[in-house]
Protein backbone atom coordinates (compact mmCIF):
# COMPACT_ATOMS: atom_id res chain seq x y z
CA UNK A 1 0.00 0.00 0.00
CA UNK A 2 2.64 2.57 1.09
CA UNK A 3 6.09 2.09 -0.43
CA UNK A 4 8.53 4.64 0.57
CA UNK A 5 12.25 3.88 -0.69
CA UNK A 6 15.15 6.65 0.13
CA UNK A 7 13.22 9.21 1.01
CA UNK A 8 14.89 12.58 2.22
CA UNK A 9 13.61 15.79 3.11
CA UNK A 10 15.93 18.70 3.59
CA UNK A 11 15.37 22.01 4.89
CA UNK A 12 17.48 24.55 5.40
CA UNK A 13 19.75 23.80 7.84
CA UNK A 14 18.69 20.10 9.09
CA UNK A 15 17.61 16.91 7.90
CA UNK A 16 14.29 16.39 8.96
CA UNK A 17 13.75 12.99 6.83
CA UNK A 18 17.25 11.31 5.98
CA UNK A 19 17.27 8.01 3.82
CA UNK A 20 13.87 6.54 4.96
CA UNK A 21 12.78 3.20 3.15
CA UNK A 22 9.60 0.87 4.32
CA UNK A 23 6.71 -0.54 2.99
CA UNK A 24 3.15 -0.91 4.48
CA UNK A 25 1.39 -3.90 3.48
CA UNK A 26 -2.34 -3.84 2.33
CA UNK A 27 -4.57 -4.61 5.32
CA UNK A 28 -1.86 -3.92 7.92
CA UNK A 29 -2.17 -1.28 10.78
CA UNK A 30 1.32 0.26 11.43
CA UNK A 31 2.04 2.00 14.36
CA UNK A 32 4.82 5.15 13.55
CA UNK A 33 6.73 6.22 16.64
CA UNK A 34 9.26 8.85 17.63
CA UNK A 35 10.19 11.62 19.66
CA UNK A 36 9.02 14.99 18.45
CA UNK A 37 10.87 16.19 16.13
CA UNK A 38 11.82 12.76 14.25
CA UNK A 39 10.34 13.47 11.35
CA UNK A 40 7.10 11.45 11.75
CA UNK A 41 4.72 14.86 11.01
CA UNK A 42 7.19 15.54 7.79
CA UNK A 43 6.76 11.70 6.50
CA UNK A 44 3.04 11.62 7.14
CA UNK A 45 2.82 15.41 5.00
CA UNK A 46 4.73 13.45 2.01
CA UNK A 47 2.71 10.84 1.86
CA UNK A 48 -0.73 12.80 1.84
CA UNK A 49 1.16 15.24 -1.06
CA UNK A 50 1.56 18.41 1.17
CA UNK A 51 5.31 18.91 1.28
CA UNK A 52 7.36 17.02 -1.71
CA UNK A 53 10.61 15.02 -1.21
CA UNK A 54 13.51 16.27 -1.62
CA UNK A 55 14.53 13.39 -2.83
CA UNK A 56 13.41 9.35 -3.10
CA UNK A 57 10.33 7.49 -4.33
CA UNK A 58 7.00 7.57 -2.57
CA UNK A 59 4.37 5.73 -3.99
CA UNK A 60 1.06 4.84 -2.70
CA UNK A 61 -1.38 1.87 -3.87
CA UNK A 62 1.06 2.30 -6.82
CA UNK A 63 0.72 6.10 -7.51
CA UNK A 64 3.78 7.76 -7.47
CA UNK A 65 2.83 11.05 -4.94
CA UNK A 66 5.13 13.38 -7.09
CA UNK A 67 3.37 12.82 -10.23
CA UNK A 68 0.09 11.47 -9.42
CA UNK A 69 -0.79 13.71 -6.46
CA UNK A 70 -4.29 13.73 -6.97
CA UNK A 71 -4.92 10.03 -7.31
CA UNK A 72 -2.54 9.35 -4.42
CA UNK A 73 -4.72 11.64 -2.21
CA UNK A 74 -8.24 10.55 -3.32
CA UNK A 75 -7.47 7.29 -1.93
CA UNK A 76 -5.79 8.67 1.25
CA UNK A 77 -7.59 10.10 5.30
CA UNK A 78 -5.33 12.33 6.19
CA UNK A 79 -5.89 13.48 10.05
CA UNK A 80 -2.71 15.95 10.97
CA UNK A 81 -1.64 16.77 14.67
CA UNK A 82 -3.66 19.58 14.95
CA UNK A 83 -7.27 18.53 13.55
CA UNK A 84 -7.75 22.10 11.74
CA UNK A 85 -11.47 22.72 11.00
CA UNK A 86 -13.57 25.21 10.27
CA UNK A 87 -14.99 27.11 13.58
CA UNK A 88 -17.76 29.00 11.56
CA UNK A 89 -19.13 25.66 10.36
CA UNK A 90 -21.40 22.97 11.87
CA UNK A 91 -20.33 19.59 11.92
CA UNK A 92 -22.82 18.76 8.87
CA UNK A 93 -21.68 20.92 6.94
CA UNK A 94 -18.47 20.48 7.13
CA UNK A 95 -18.27 16.70 6.25
CA UNK A 96 -20.62 17.25 3.44
CA UNK A 97 -18.28 19.79 2.18
CA UNK A 98 -15.11 17.50 2.68
CA UNK A 99 -16.93 14.99 1.24
CA UNK A 100 -17.69 16.74 -2.14
CA UNK A 101 -14.38 18.20 -2.48
CA UNK A 102 -12.91 14.43 -1.77
CA UNK A 103 -15.50 13.64 -4.96
CA UNK A 104 -17.41 10.95 -3.21
CA UNK A 105 -20.07 10.66 -5.45
CA UNK A 106 -23.64 12.59 -4.35
CA UNK A 107 -26.20 9.71 -4.00
CA UNK A 108 -23.30 8.30 -1.09
CA UNK A 109 -22.97 11.81 0.60
CA UNK A 110 -25.92 11.26 2.87
CA UNK A 111 -25.55 7.61 4.28
CA UNK A 112 -21.90 7.97 4.24
CA UNK A 113 -22.20 11.20 6.58
CA UNK A 114 -24.41 8.95 8.92
CA UNK A 115 -22.31 5.97 8.76
CA UNK A 116 -19.18 7.84 9.88
CA UNK A 117 -21.05 10.30 12.13
CA UNK A 118 -22.35 6.95 14.34
CA UNK A 119 -18.32 5.01 14.03
CA UNK A 120 -17.17 8.67 15.39
CA UNK A 121 -19.59 8.73 18.14
CA UNK A 122 -21.22 12.20 16.66
CA UNK A 123 -24.91 11.60 15.75
CA UNK A 124 -26.22 14.31 18.07
CA UNK A 125 -23.89 16.72 17.28
CA UNK A 126 -24.98 16.99 13.50
CA UNK A 127 -26.22 20.83 13.79
CA UNK A 128 -23.09 21.75 16.46
CA UNK A 129 -20.82 24.81 15.57
CA UNK A 130 -17.39 23.40 15.13
CA UNK A 131 -15.95 26.18 17.08
CA UNK A 132 -18.01 25.58 20.50
CA UNK A 133 -17.24 22.06 20.44
CA UNK A 134 -14.85 20.48 23.19
CA UNK A 135 -11.36 19.04 22.09
CA UNK A 136 -12.66 15.26 22.30
CA UNK A 137 -15.74 16.48 19.76
CA UNK A 138 -13.09 18.27 17.35
CA UNK A 139 -10.72 15.31 17.50
CA UNK A 140 -13.80 13.09 16.57
CA UNK A 141 -15.01 15.63 13.52
CA UNK A 142 -11.43 15.12 12.62
CA UNK A 143 -11.64 11.60 12.70
CA UNK A 144 -14.64 11.47 10.47
CA UNK A 145 -13.48 13.74 7.95
CA UNK A 146 -10.54 11.12 7.45
CA UNK A 147 -13.16 8.54 6.84
CA UNK A 148 -15.63 9.74 4.76
CA UNK A 149 -14.88 9.33 1.33
CA UNK A 150 -13.50 5.26 2.52
CA UNK A 151 -10.52 5.59 1.88
CA UNK A 152 -7.97 2.84 1.37
CA UNK A 153 -4.94 4.06 3.45
CA UNK A 154 -5.59 6.25 6.79
CA UNK A 155 -3.18 8.28 7.77
CA UNK A 156 -3.73 9.34 12.11
CA UNK A 157 -1.62 11.95 13.38
CA UNK A 158 -2.47 11.02 17.26
CA UNK A 159 -6.06 10.26 17.10
CA UNK A 160 -6.51 9.55 20.25
CA UNK A 161 -5.13 13.19 21.89
CA UNK A 162 -7.01 14.65 24.12
CA UNK A 163 -9.92 12.00 24.59
CA UNK A 164 -10.83 10.91 28.33
CA UNK A 165 -10.25 7.01 28.64
CA UNK A 166 -13.58 5.87 27.22
CA UNK A 167 -13.40 7.52 23.79
CA UNK A 168 -9.98 6.74 23.87
CA UNK A 169 -11.12 2.71 23.92
CA UNK A 170 -13.87 3.36 21.07
CA UNK A 171 -11.15 5.35 18.94
CA UNK A 172 -9.02 2.58 19.29
CA UNK A 173 -11.76 -0.29 18.42
CA UNK A 174 -12.59 2.06 15.27
CA UNK A 175 -9.24 1.96 14.58
CA UNK A 176 -9.00 -2.12 14.74
CA UNK A 177 -12.00 -2.25 12.62
CA UNK A 178 -10.71 -0.74 9.59
CA UNK A 179 -8.20 -3.06 8.94
CA UNK A 180 -8.34 -5.55 7.22
CA UNK A 181 -10.36 -3.01 4.37
CA UNK A 182 -8.26 -0.70 4.85
CA UNK A 183 -4.71 -0.19 5.53
CA UNK A 184 -4.29 2.07 8.70
CA UNK A 185 -0.36 4.35 9.43
CA UNK A 186 -0.85 5.26 13.28
CA UNK A 187 1.34 8.16 14.81
CA UNK A 188 0.92 8.00 18.42
CA UNK A 189 2.73 8.44 21.83
CA UNK A 190 0.59 6.42 23.45
CA UNK A 191 2.70 3.17 24.06
CA UNK A 192 0.02 0.63 25.27
CA UNK A 193 -2.52 1.98 22.91
CA UNK A 194 0.12 0.98 19.94
CA UNK A 195 0.67 -2.18 21.49
CA UNK A 196 -3.03 -3.15 21.46
CA UNK A 197 -3.73 -1.65 17.80
CA UNK A 198 -0.58 -2.26 15.78
CA UNK A 199 0.99 -5.58 14.00
CA UNK A 200 4.27 -3.95 13.33
CA UNK A 201 5.89 -0.61 14.48
CA UNK A 202 8.00 1.51 12.70
CA UNK A 203 10.29 3.53 15.00
CA UNK A 204 11.78 6.91 13.77
CA UNK A 205 14.50 8.29 15.53
CA UNK A 206 16.07 11.88 13.99
CA UNK A 207 14.78 11.33 10.33
CA UNK A 208 16.12 7.34 10.39
CA UNK A 209 14.50 4.29 10.78
CA UNK A 210 15.86 2.59 13.79
CA UNK A 211 12.98 -0.14 14.24
CA UNK A 212 10.68 -2.12 12.27
CA UNK A 213 8.95 -5.23 13.37
CA UNK A 214 6.30 -6.54 15.32
CA UNK A 215 5.89 -5.48 18.84
CA UNK A 216 6.69 -9.10 20.26
CA UNK A 217 9.83 -8.83 18.19
CA UNK A 218 10.92 -6.31 19.52
CA UNK A 219 10.97 -6.98 23.19
CA UNK A 220 12.69 -9.90 22.83
CA UNK A 221 15.05 -8.33 20.76
CA UNK A 222 16.04 -6.54 23.87
CA UNK A 223 16.68 -9.55 25.75
CA UNK A 224 14.21 -12.29 25.61
CA UNK A 225 14.62 -13.43 29.51
CA UNK A 226 12.16 -13.18 32.07
CA UNK A 227 12.33 -10.29 34.13
CA UNK A 228 11.26 -11.35 37.68
CA UNK A 229 10.43 -8.63 41.07
CA UNK A 230 10.36 -10.03 44.47
CA UNK A 231 10.23 -8.85 48.05
CA UNK A 232 11.27 -10.79 50.61
CA UNK A 233 11.88 -10.32 54.41
CA UNK A 234 15.68 -12.19 55.23
CA UNK A 235 19.33 -11.15 55.56
CA UNK A 236 20.40 -9.31 51.94
CA UNK A 237 23.60 -11.29 52.08
CA UNK A 238 22.10 -14.75 52.73
CA UNK A 239 19.04 -13.86 50.01
CA UNK A 240 21.85 -12.79 47.20
CA UNK A 241 23.84 -16.24 47.97
CA UNK A 242 20.17 -17.67 47.31
CA UNK A 243 19.32 -16.26 44.23
CA UNK A 244 22.42 -16.46 42.77
CA UNK A 245 22.74 -20.32 43.03
CA UNK A 246 19.71 -20.25 40.91
CA UNK A 247 19.80 -22.22 37.48
CA UNK A 248 19.25 -19.52 34.40
CA UNK A 249 20.18 -16.80 36.03
CA UNK A 250 21.53 -14.00 33.89
CA UNK A 251 21.87 -11.33 36.23
CA UNK A 252 20.14 -9.92 39.41
CA UNK A 253 20.04 -6.75 41.48
CA UNK A 254 19.74 -6.55 45.24
CA UNK A 255 17.99 -3.51 46.93
CA UNK A 256 18.20 -4.10 50.65
CA UNK A 257 15.76 -2.31 52.44
CA UNK A 258 15.37 -1.86 56.09
CA UNK A 259 13.07 -5.16 56.88
CA UNK A 260 12.22 -6.08 53.32
CA UNK A 261 14.77 -6.86 50.42
CA UNK A 262 13.71 -5.80 46.69
CA UNK A 263 14.78 -8.50 44.50
CA UNK A 264 15.31 -8.35 40.40
CA UNK A 265 15.79 -11.47 38.65
CA UNK A 266 16.89 -12.01 34.98
CA UNK A 267 16.92 -15.02 33.17
CA UNK A 268 18.68 -16.06 29.76
CA UNK A 269 15.80 -17.77 28.44
CA UNK A 270 11.99 -17.71 28.79
CA UNK A 271 12.28 -19.89 32.21
CA UNK A 272 9.76 -18.87 35.15
CA UNK A 273 11.66 -18.50 38.02
CA UNK A 274 8.66 -17.96 40.47
CA UNK A 275 8.18 -21.49 41.44
CA UNK A 276 12.12 -21.67 42.57
CA UNK A 277 12.39 -18.65 44.35
CA UNK A 278 9.15 -18.95 46.49
CA UNK A 279 10.70 -22.63 47.18
CA UNK A 280 13.91 -20.62 48.19
CA UNK A 281 12.05 -18.32 50.72
CA UNK A 282 10.04 -21.30 52.24
CA UNK A 283 12.85 -23.35 52.58
CA UNK A 284 15.25 -20.55 54.83
CA UNK A 285 12.30 -19.36 56.77
CA UNK A 286 11.80 -16.14 55.08
CA UNK A 287 8.51 -14.07 54.54
CA UNK A 288 7.33 -13.03 50.66
CA UNK A 289 5.49 -10.09 49.94
CA UNK A 290 5.40 -9.91 46.30
CA UNK A 291 6.28 -12.09 43.38
CA UNK A 292 6.03 -11.24 39.97
CA UNK A 293 6.46 -11.76 36.36
CA UNK A 294 7.85 -7.79 35.06
CA UNK A 295 8.55 -8.11 31.66
CA UNK A 296 10.04 -5.22 29.50
CA UNK A 297 7.60 -2.92 28.08
CA UNK A 298 7.23 -1.88 24.53
CA UNK A 299 8.10 1.77 26.41
CA UNK A 300 11.34 0.26 27.81
CA UNK A 301 11.92 -0.82 24.05
CA UNK A 302 11.04 2.94 22.89
CA UNK A 303 13.21 4.62 25.41
CA UNK A 304 16.40 2.29 24.69
CA UNK A 305 15.82 2.88 21.13
CA UNK A 306 15.64 7.12 20.73
CA UNK A 307 17.18 8.02 24.11
CA UNK A 308 20.36 9.68 22.57
CA UNK A 309 23.54 7.44 23.00
CA UNK A 310 21.46 4.68 24.18
CA UNK A 311 22.77 1.18 22.96
CA UNK A 312 19.51 -0.83 22.82
CA UNK A 313 20.12 -3.26 24.77
CA UNK A 314 21.00 -1.33 27.81
CA UNK A 315 19.20 -2.62 31.50
CA UNK A 316 17.22 0.10 33.41
CA UNK A 317 16.64 -2.14 36.89
CA UNK B 1 -16.82 21.38 -11.50
CA UNK B 2 -18.80 20.23 -8.42
CA UNK B 3 -15.84 20.20 -6.52
CA UNK B 4 -15.02 24.21 -8.07
CA UNK B 5 -18.38 24.86 -7.00
CA UNK B 6 -18.08 23.52 -3.32
CA UNK B 7 -15.00 25.61 -2.82
CA UNK B 8 -16.63 28.34 -3.93
CA UNK B 9 -19.33 27.93 -2.20
CA UNK B 10 -17.56 27.36 1.44
CA UNK B 11 -15.58 30.69 0.65
CA UNK B 12 -18.93 32.59 -0.04
CA UNK B 13 -20.41 30.90 3.41
CA UNK B 14 -17.02 32.04 5.21
CA UNK B 15 -17.35 35.98 4.01
CA UNK B 16 -20.99 35.89 5.02
CA UNK B 17 -20.62 34.29 8.07
CA UNK B 18 -18.24 36.49 9.63
CA UNK B 19 -18.94 40.25 10.34
CA UNK B 20 -15.99 41.50 8.30
CA UNK B 21 -18.78 41.20 5.31
CA UNK B 22 -21.28 43.69 6.52
CA UNK B 23 -18.60 45.96 8.20
CA UNK B 24 -17.60 45.96 4.48
CA UNK B 25 -20.97 46.14 2.98
CA UNK B 26 -21.32 49.26 5.34
CA UNK B 27 -18.69 51.64 4.66
CA UNK B 28 -18.90 51.07 1.07
CA UNK B 29 -22.34 51.98 0.81
CA UNK B 30 -21.90 54.86 3.10
CA UNK B 31 -18.95 55.95 0.77
CA UNK B 32 -20.92 55.66 -2.63
CA UNK B 33 -24.08 57.47 -0.89
CA UNK B 34 -21.46 60.61 -0.23
CA UNK B 35 -20.03 60.27 -3.41
CA UNK B 36 -23.21 60.48 -4.81
CA UNK B 37 -24.78 63.01 -2.64
CA UNK B 38 -21.73 65.00 -4.18
CA UNK B 39 -22.90 64.31 -7.39
CA UNK B 40 -26.97 65.67 -6.17
CA UNK B 41 -25.51 68.76 -5.21
CA UNK B 42 -23.30 69.03 -8.16
CA UNK B 43 -26.23 68.76 -10.84
CA UNK B 44 -28.25 70.86 -8.88
CA UNK B 45 -26.19 73.84 -9.54
CA UNK B 46 -26.91 73.01 -13.45
CA UNK B 47 -25.66 70.60 -16.02
CA UNK B 48 -22.31 68.40 -15.40
CA UNK B 49 -20.05 68.80 -18.16
CA UNK B 50 -18.52 65.75 -18.90
CA UNK B 51 -21.08 62.96 -17.82
CA UNK B 52 -22.97 62.09 -14.52
CA UNK B 53 -21.17 58.79 -14.38
CA UNK B 54 -17.89 60.61 -14.56
CA UNK B 55 -18.71 62.49 -11.81
CA UNK B 56 -20.03 59.29 -9.48
CA UNK B 57 -17.40 57.09 -10.57
CA UNK B 58 -14.36 58.06 -12.43
CA UNK B 59 -13.11 61.39 -10.92
CA UNK B 60 -14.94 60.98 -7.42
CA UNK B 61 -12.30 60.49 -4.70
CA UNK B 62 -14.53 58.99 -2.81
CA UNK B 63 -14.94 56.14 -5.32
CA UNK B 64 -11.22 55.45 -5.05
CA UNK B 65 -11.43 55.64 -1.49
CA UNK B 66 -13.88 52.67 -1.46
CA UNK B 67 -11.81 50.75 -4.26
CA UNK B 68 -8.59 51.01 -2.10
CA UNK B 69 -10.30 50.46 1.06
CA UNK B 70 -12.57 47.54 0.39
CA UNK B 71 -10.60 45.31 -1.41
CA UNK B 72 -7.63 44.50 1.00
CA UNK B 73 -10.31 43.68 3.83
CA UNK B 74 -12.25 41.51 1.57
CA UNK B 75 -9.49 39.47 -0.04
CA UNK B 76 -6.98 39.45 3.54
CA UNK B 77 -8.42 36.04 4.66
CA UNK B 78 -8.62 33.73 1.45
CA UNK B 79 -5.65 32.35 2.34
CA UNK B 80 -3.90 34.01 5.84
CA UNK B 81 -6.99 32.44 7.47
CA UNK B 82 -6.53 28.90 6.36
CA UNK B 83 -2.95 29.26 7.19
CA UNK B 84 -3.27 30.56 10.82
CA UNK B 85 -5.73 27.53 11.48
CA UNK B 86 -3.83 25.26 9.53
CA UNK B 87 -6.99 24.25 7.40
CA UNK B 88 -4.82 24.11 4.74
CA UNK B 89 -3.51 20.92 5.58
CA UNK B 90 -6.63 19.16 5.13
CA UNK B 91 -7.37 21.37 2.29
CA UNK B 92 -4.36 20.76 0.47
CA UNK B 93 -4.72 17.09 1.12
CA UNK B 94 -7.77 16.40 -0.03
CA UNK B 95 -7.99 15.71 -4.08
CA UNK B 96 -8.17 19.22 -5.66
CA UNK B 97 -5.17 20.92 -7.43
CA UNK B 98 -3.81 24.08 -6.31
CA UNK B 99 -4.97 25.34 -9.50
CA UNK B 100 -8.70 24.63 -8.55
CA UNK B 101 -8.30 26.58 -4.98
CA UNK B 102 -6.76 29.41 -5.84
CA UNK B 103 -9.27 30.05 -8.48
CA UNK B 104 -12.41 29.35 -6.30
CA UNK B 105 -11.31 31.61 -3.88
CA UNK B 106 -11.14 34.33 -6.59
CA UNK B 107 -14.10 33.28 -8.06
CA UNK B 108 -15.57 33.81 -4.39
CA UNK B 109 -14.34 37.52 -4.14
CA UNK B 110 -14.92 38.59 -7.50
CA UNK B 111 -18.49 37.33 -7.12
CA UNK B 112 -18.54 39.17 -3.69
CA UNK B 113 -17.49 42.16 -5.05
CA UNK B 114 -20.13 42.10 -7.75
CA UNK B 115 -22.56 41.42 -5.19
CA UNK B 116 -21.20 44.91 -3.19
CA UNK B 117 -21.64 46.74 -6.87
CA UNK B 118 -24.99 45.84 -7.76
CA UNK B 119 -27.10 48.27 -4.82
CA UNK B 120 -25.39 51.15 -6.73
CA UNK B 121 -27.38 50.09 -10.05
CA UNK B 122 -30.10 52.08 -7.89
CA UNK B 123 -28.65 55.59 -8.27
CA UNK B 124 -29.16 55.61 -11.99
CA UNK B 125 -32.62 54.54 -11.44
CA UNK B 126 -33.21 56.96 -8.33
CA UNK B 127 -31.54 59.80 -10.47
CA UNK B 128 -33.92 59.50 -13.15
CA UNK B 129 -37.22 59.39 -11.40
CA UNK B 130 -35.97 62.96 -9.49
CA UNK B 131 -34.16 64.54 -12.66
CA UNK B 132 -35.78 66.75 -14.75
CA UNK B 133 -34.02 66.36 -17.58
CA UNK B 134 -35.50 63.28 -20.16
CA UNK B 135 -32.20 61.08 -19.33
CA UNK B 136 -29.42 62.33 -17.17
CA UNK B 137 -27.88 59.49 -17.40
CA UNK B 138 -25.96 58.60 -20.55
CA UNK B 139 -26.71 54.20 -20.63
CA UNK B 140 -23.83 53.63 -22.80
CA UNK B 141 -21.73 55.01 -20.33
CA UNK B 142 -23.42 53.57 -17.26
CA UNK B 143 -22.42 50.29 -19.15
CA UNK B 144 -18.73 50.97 -19.90
CA UNK B 145 -18.45 52.33 -16.44
CA UNK B 146 -19.42 49.13 -14.89
CA UNK B 147 -17.10 47.08 -17.35
CA UNK B 148 -14.34 49.38 -15.51
CA UNK B 149 -14.91 48.51 -12.10
CA UNK B 150 -14.88 44.70 -13.24
CA UNK B 151 -11.54 44.81 -14.43
CA UNK B 152 -9.99 47.50 -12.24
CA UNK B 153 -11.35 45.60 -9.39
CA UNK B 154 -10.49 41.89 -10.98
CA UNK B 155 -6.80 43.21 -10.66
CA UNK B 156 -6.91 44.94 -7.65
CA UNK B 157 -8.50 41.29 -6.02
CA UNK B 158 -6.30 39.30 -7.48
CA UNK B 159 -3.39 41.48 -5.81
CA UNK B 160 -4.96 40.93 -2.71
CA UNK B 161 -5.35 37.04 -2.97
CA UNK B 162 -1.68 37.16 -3.87
CA UNK B 163 -0.57 38.92 -0.42
CA UNK B 164 -2.68 36.53 1.53
CA UNK B 165 -0.86 33.30 -0.15
CA UNK B 166 2.06 35.03 1.01
CA UNK B 167 1.51 35.27 4.54
CA UNK B 168 -0.22 33.89 7.64
CA UNK B 169 -1.26 36.97 9.06
CA UNK B 170 -4.49 38.71 7.84
CA UNK B 171 -3.77 42.15 8.89
CA UNK B 172 -0.05 42.26 6.64
CA UNK B 173 -2.36 40.76 4.14
CA UNK B 174 -4.59 43.96 3.84
CA UNK B 175 -1.46 46.08 4.78
CA UNK B 176 0.34 44.99 1.81
CA UNK B 177 -2.66 45.16 -0.57
CA UNK B 178 -3.37 48.79 0.63
CA UNK B 179 -0.09 49.97 0.40
CA UNK B 180 0.17 48.30 -3.39
CA UNK B 181 -3.34 49.68 -4.20
CA UNK B 182 -2.28 53.52 -2.89
CA UNK B 183 0.62 53.08 -4.83
CA UNK B 184 -0.84 52.54 -8.26
CA UNK B 185 -3.65 55.07 -7.58
CA UNK B 186 -0.93 57.53 -6.64
CA UNK B 187 0.84 56.39 -9.85
CA UNK B 188 -2.08 57.19 -11.93
CA UNK B 189 -1.02 61.00 -10.98
CA UNK B 190 2.62 60.56 -13.04
CA UNK B 191 1.15 61.77 -16.49
CA UNK B 192 0.12 65.48 -14.78
CA UNK B 193 3.27 65.74 -12.48
CA UNK B 194 5.82 65.01 -14.78
CA UNK B 195 7.76 66.70 -17.91
CA UNK B 196 9.45 63.41 -18.74
CA UNK B 197 7.30 62.37 -22.34
CA UNK B 198 8.47 58.61 -21.75
CA UNK B 199 7.19 58.55 -18.27
CA UNK B 200 4.30 60.48 -19.26
CA UNK B 201 3.46 58.20 -22.27
CA UNK B 202 4.11 55.35 -20.00
CA UNK B 203 2.03 56.80 -17.00
CA UNK B 204 -1.22 57.03 -20.00
CA UNK B 205 -0.76 53.46 -20.42
CA UNK B 206 -1.11 52.53 -17.19
CA UNK B 207 -3.10 54.99 -14.78
CA UNK B 208 -5.81 53.17 -13.07
CA UNK B 209 -7.31 56.72 -12.62
CA UNK B 210 -7.13 57.68 -16.23
CA UNK B 211 -8.63 54.85 -17.35
CA UNK B 212 -11.42 54.97 -14.86
CA UNK B 213 -12.12 58.08 -16.31
CA UNK B 214 -12.25 57.14 -20.12
CA UNK B 215 -14.91 54.04 -18.94
CA UNK B 216 -17.21 56.44 -16.80
CA UNK B 217 -16.98 58.79 -20.44
CA UNK B 218 -18.62 56.16 -22.12
CA UNK B 219 -15.17 55.17 -23.85
CA UNK B 220 -14.80 51.46 -24.40
CA UNK B 221 -10.67 50.82 -24.87
CA UNK B 222 -9.18 47.77 -25.57
CA UNK B 223 -5.91 48.67 -24.53
CA UNK B 224 -7.04 48.90 -20.72
CA UNK B 225 -9.24 45.86 -20.76
CA UNK B 226 -5.68 43.59 -22.15
CA UNK B 227 -3.61 45.22 -19.57
CA UNK B 228 -5.90 44.52 -16.75
CA UNK B 229 -6.99 40.84 -18.13
CA UNK B 230 -3.34 39.55 -18.99
CA UNK B 231 -2.07 41.32 -15.10
CA UNK B 232 -4.38 39.95 -13.13
CA UNK B 233 -3.79 36.65 -15.26
CA UNK B 234 -0.56 36.52 -14.47
CA UNK B 235 -0.80 37.74 -10.78
CA UNK B 236 -3.22 34.44 -10.53
CA UNK B 237 -0.64 32.78 -11.96
CA UNK B 238 2.12 34.07 -9.38
CA UNK B 239 -0.38 33.19 -6.53
CA UNK B 240 -1.03 29.09 -8.02
CA UNK B 241 2.75 29.34 -7.50
CA UNK B 242 3.01 30.42 -4.32
CA UNK B 243 0.45 28.54 -2.64
CA UNK B 244 2.52 25.73 -4.81
CA UNK B 245 5.37 26.84 -2.48
CA UNK B 246 4.95 25.47 0.21
CA UNK B 247 6.29 22.16 -0.83
CA UNK B 248 9.36 22.86 -1.89
CA UNK B 249 10.53 25.52 0.38
CA UNK B 250 13.43 25.55 2.86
Amino acid sequence: MISVSHLTKRYRDFVAVDDVSFEVRKGEIVGFLGPNGAGKTTTMRILAGYLSATAGDVRVAGFDVRTDSLQVRRRIGYLPESVPLYPEMRVDEYLRYRAKIKRLPARRIRPMISEVKERCGLLAMGRHVIGRLSRGYRQRVGLADALIHDPELLILDEPTLGLDPNQNRHVRELIRSLAPRHTVLLCTHILPEVERTCKRLLIIKEGRIVAADTPENLKNQLGGGNRIRAQIKGPAKDVERELSALPHVQRFHLQPGTVWTDCLVETVREVDLRPNIFALTVRNGWELRELRLDNRSLEDVYIGLTRNGAAATEIQP
Amino acid sequence: MKVFWALLRREWASFFYSPIAYVVMFFFLVLMGLSFSLLLHVLSQGPATGGVMRLLLGESLFFWLAMIMVVPIMTMRLFAEEKKIGTIETLMTAPVSDVMVVLAKYAAALSVFAILWAPTSLYAIFLAQVSPASAPIDAAAMVTSYVGIAIVGAFYLSLGLLASAMTRNQAVAAVVTFVTLCILFFWGFMPYYTRSVPIQEFGRYTSSLLHMMEFSRGVLDTRPIVLYVSSTAFILFVTVKMVESRKWRR
